[in-house]
């Protein structure tokens, strides 16, 4: 059913620019690095169904995980503490470092 | 560079208030309003959530939140041309009058 390209397990860099008008990626995991937890299906587009639009094609939207001590300065909790996140694939590309 | 609604990490923003309060009636009315015109077709939840992040800096931080709903349902009806500025001004000074 999906044409997802990640799969559970892959490690993912998130894009680090910012993009002009609507998104759903939140500025504190830009140009961060996790891993793709579950792939949650396909969605319309909220980047374009917030102009009006149709929101085709579909996206493939993902859970992914993130290392909290990755994500703060100076993170207190366990280094085991971990921030899920649901993000759209065309914010993902394929991670070179190991996390 | 990051917009106003984009909080999550900010410095300075202190702890989040996690007090209770009650849901106003004109609170649950922003709420159904909104709720009706995604029903009728008029605005999806996309729009609205690009409406209320296109207030502004300085509207965002003094407007509460359900005033940023009303804000933003009002910034969409008059960009699909369901009612121009000047009516809705109108029907609000009409409100004011009749409620004192």
């Amino acid at each position: 059913m999906t044409s997802a390209r990640f799969e559970p397990g892959d490690h993912v860099h998130v894009q680090a620019e910012s993009k002009a008008g609507h998104v759903r990626t939140p500025d504190y995991v830009r140009g961060k690095t996790g891993w793709i937890e579950g792939v949650l299906g396909e969605f319309k587009n909220p980047e374009l169904l917030a102009y009006g639009g149709i929101g085709l094609p579909e996206k493939p939207l993902y859970k992914v995980g993130f290392h909290q001590t990755d994500l703060w300065d100076g993170y207190v909790g366990s280094a085991d503490d971990a921030l899920y996140i649901d993000l759209y694939e065309h914010w993902l590309e394929p991670a070179r470092k190991e996390i | 560079m990051t917009r106003i609604h984009d909080l999550g990490g900010s410095s300075g923003a202190g702890p989040i208030d996690k007090s209770q309060h009650e849901v106003e009636d004109w609170e649950h009315l922003a709420d159904a309003v909104l709720v009706v015109l995604d029903k009728k077709g008029i605005n999806t939840i996309d729009e609205h959530r690009r409406a209320i992040e296109s207030l502004g800096p300085e509207r965002y931080k003094k407007l509460g939140y359900y005033e940023r709903w009303i804000a933003a349902t009002e910034l969409l009806l008059v960009e699909k041309g369901v009612f121009t500025s000047e009516e809705i001004d109108q029907k609000a000074a009409e409100f004011e009058e009749s409620w004192g």
